[in-house]
């Protein structure tokens, strides 16, 4: 509003303020008609059941019977219950791992396909291939490569002669996380090189000019050029990576149903089991009440800590 | 961490041998056709149209129900028979949230045991009785079952399901030809056992192949041992919820025995992350590279879909669960899902319950759908079913499970269906861990007490 009353200039004198107040009104109703239909299946979709799964995190659900007020109760269990504090912390852990695995390998893809040096289109669509495959798909695949004895890096191991790859990488509880985080990174990792490749493309190259006339070498100019002018593609990254690996499922359920034991079994999968196995919808809406929260702070606390919010452009001064 | 598809959840791909194994099968042989009550068509009879909901098998099963179906809504004019097969993945939570509504179908399927007791003690699940008559809860075809097969669906001594399936013990499938070229028989006491898996590790042969991603697949090494060891009484404790029933000597003596296995290599590298139903483990014991596998009947009819030959050949041996020396337990007792059933809705309308009840014991009454079960490589429990056995190809591995279960002085349900799914969870993966050897059986036992 302010920049078109900048625009229209001397004329907005003349202009009756009731006008002026109903061209801003109805610009507004014409913004409101855009987005209600995105709002409304926000509200339908995501708005309406996460208030309806915090009313039922307060009862007791079994689908079959009726839904019995609980007070506290579910909320008391959540918080005593070792097992879901176990699966808290392998959440978290796969969170942070999944940050390390992958934000500095996509980083680094990024800024190599954003150069222009020859067959660098080709690499980037290589690298893009597993996005384009469905999860599940891929965990049946990695299922097989990963199958011991007989799978692809078993294979490897006995005729290539590298012993170490013949390992229960899904059926040892020391390595199975491990393993479901490089699966997740291999598949994630060509997404995140798209963000950091169009933030590295932003970048004017006036700066890496006026970089190197002040007799920056290359190290430098990356600390204190590319990384700071990438900082909005790293807060993006990161909180995708982050929130996305608080409710991470899929490939666990496919490769190791949250096993060996507990190893793998993330809140997520918690969730599902408890409501959808055992039927207590109660106490799987409870879990899934703090995923819900955690995943808000999480990317709230990103946001603020890189300045986000306040909207400064990456251009305007340094960080 | 038990799936929704359980123990029934065979490959799609033997549905081509399993039919031609079904028109091969006896044409001729009758069972008797057991009373069905009022099953006199009068005038007055109340007609319907009534749903009934399946788990799909992926396999002729399905087609049977769908022609049934038709055949009885021909034979009934007024009667409208639908058979849907919800989607298997949460089959259980779909049944729940329709048997609470207000038009839940009037048939469905299940497995008795926890889950159902839990439906009953919500209100959704009705006795069953005989079409048009007030004796709810004790059918007249009640005689016509194998007594042990109305176990896990009688409460209170009131029956709340049909049996509609296969009975499904649990027993070691072998590879013949390995355990000669070794010179072994199949072990008649667990001492024996682990002194093959000893004589079997030296030569590089997997004893035994397990599938343990599941959790369920070791669950019954537990099952077995614990009733060898300490006789039914111990889990029947535990399913009462007697407080430190898993503390039990018999319980710790058992998961001791299964880190023995465990630790003389018996199983193959890796078994806690394979997935039994890939069939991997089937095509170990096939092969040759393991000796046995323990698992239900119902890998019969996966055996025969995926090397018939060698199914047909007799190469492969069946045998029963070893007796522990010194142990309590009677080694004929036996351990798997009794059969699966159709359950009965409760909010439904009387003449939906008529015309349900009428179609139930339809259903199992024509000698058709025993022969079926029969070519399915499946024991029918209905009595009488044993002469079925004469002409099919599989009577070798039919007719000694059948005496067996006629011989059973105990047959144990499965633990896991038994004790429903919230204790059932906790108990199948902190198992996982005592195969993995991350858990001691105390610890185990310790654990498993909190849930009592």
């Amino acid at each position: 509003m302010t920049t078109s009353s900048v625009l229209s200039g001397p004329r907005q004198l003349v202009a009756s303020g009731t006008t002026r107040h109903t061209a801003q009104r109805r610009a507004f109703l014409a913004d409101l008609m855009g987005i209600s239909p995105v709002m409304a299946l926000y509200g339908l979709f995501i708005i309406v059941p996460s208030v309806f799964a915090l009313f039922l995190s307060f009862t007791h659900w079994n689908i079959d019977g009726p839904i019995r007020w609980a007070g506290l109760a579910n909320w008391r269990q959540l918080f005593s219950d070792p097992v879901s504090y176990h699966s808290l912390l392998v959440t978290l852990e796969l969170a942070g791992l999944s940050w390390v695995a992958q934000t500095p390998v996509a980083m680094a893809l990024g800024i190599f396909v954003a150069g222009t040096q020859r067959y660098r289109a080709v690499y980037a669509t290589l690298y893009l291939l597993p996005l384009l495959m469905s999860t599940a798909g891929l965990g049946l695949m990695w299922e097989d490569v990963l199958f011991p004895q007989y799978g692809g890096l078993a294979w490897l191991g006995i005729h290539a002669h590298l012993a170490f790859l013949s390992r229960e990488w899904l059926g040892s509880p020391n390595l199975a996380l491990y393993t479901i985080v490089v699966i997740i990174a291999w598949q994630f990792v060509p997404f995140h090189t798209l963000i950091f490749q169009a933030g590295r493309r932003a970048i004017p190259a006036v700066l890496y000019d006026a970089a190197s006339v002040d007799g920056a070498n290359l190290r430098q100019s990356f600390w204190h050029v590319t990384l700071p002018q990438l900082r909005y593609s790293i807060v993006t990254s990161s909180t995708l990576v982050l929130v996305g690996s608080l409710t991470y499922f899929d490939i666990i359920y496919v490769l190791t149903q949250g096993g060996p034991g507990d190893a793998t079994r993330v809140l997520a999968m918690d969730m599902y089991n408890i409501g959808f196995n055992q039927t207590e919808f109660g106490y799987a809406s409870a879990i899934a009440t703090v995923l819900g929260v955690l995943g808000i702070l999480l990317a709230l606390l990103l946001v603020r800590l890189s300045g986000f919010s306040r909207m400064d452009g990456p251009q305007e001064g340094s960080w | 961490m038990t799936r929704a598809r359980r123990r029934s959840a065979r490959p799609t791909n033997r549905a081509a041998a399993l039919l031609a194994a079904g028109l091969t099968a006896t044409a001729t042989a009758t069972v008797a056709a057991p009373a069905t009550g009022a099953s006199a068509q009068s005038s007055s009879a109340p007609t319907a149209s009534i749903s009934m909901w399946m788990e799909a098998s992926g396999t002729p099963v399905d087609n049977y129900w769908v022609a049934q179906a038709k055949a009885f809504d021909k034979a009934n004019p007024g009667d409208n028979i639908s058979v849907e097969f919800p989607a298997a993945s949460a089959f259980n939570p779909k049944v729940a949230a329709a048997l609470a509504g207000n038009n839940p179908p009037a048939l469905t399927f299940g497995w008795g045991g926890g889950r159902e007791l839990q439906y009953i003690s919500s209100g959704v699940i009705a006795p069953m009785g005989d079409a048009g008559q007030s004796d709810a809860g004790n059918p007249s075809w009640k005689k016509d079952f194998v007594p042990s097969s109305l176990g896990a669906v009688t409460f209170k001594n009131k029956i709340y399901g049909i049996p509609v399936g296969g009975t499904q013990p649990v027993f070691f499938f072998y590879n013949k030809k390995t355990m000669a070229r070794y010179h072994l028989g199949f072990p008649s006491t667990t001492t024996q056992l682990i002194s093959d898996v000893k004589t079997l590790a030296k030569h590089d042969v997997t004893a035994i192949a397990l599938g343990n991603l599941g959790a369920w697949e070791g669950l019954m090494y537990l099952e077995y041992f614990t009733d060898r060891i300490g006789g039914p009484q111990v889990f029947l404790n535990i399913q009462s919820g007697q407080k430190g029933a898993w503390s039990n000597p018999a319980i710790i003596q058992a998961l001791t025995d299964i880190q023995t296995l465990v630790k003389d290599n018996a199983f193959e590298q890796g078994y806690n992350q394979i997935d039994w139903p890939t069939g991997f483990t089937d095509a170990l014991v096939h092969s040759g590279t393991a000796a046995m596998q323990l698992m239900g009947d119902w890998d019969i009819g996966n055996m025969q879909g995926y090397f018939p030959g060698w199914v047909a050949s007799g190469a492969m041996g069946i045998g029963f669960f070893p007796k522990v020396p010194g142990g309590k337990g009677n080694p004929a007792d036996l351990e798997g899902n009794t059969t699966d059933y159709l359950e009965l809705a409760s909010h439904i309308s009387p003449a939906e319950t008529y015309v349900a009840e009428k179609f139930a014991a339809w259903l199992c009454s024509s000698p058709a759908y025993a022969r079926f079960e029969v070519s399915e490589g499946l024991v029918p429990v209905i009595a009488g079913s044993a002469k079925l056995f004469a002409s099919s190809p599989l009577k070798q591995y039919l007719v000694p499970i059948y005496k067996a279960v006629q011989n059973a002085p105990y047959f144990q349900y499965s633990w896991d269906q038994a004790l429903g799914p919230t204790k059932a969870t906790p108990m199948t993966s902190n198992l996982q861990k005592v195969f993995g050897l991350t858990e001691t059986p105390r610890q185990f036992a310790q654990i498993m007490n909190k849930y009592q």
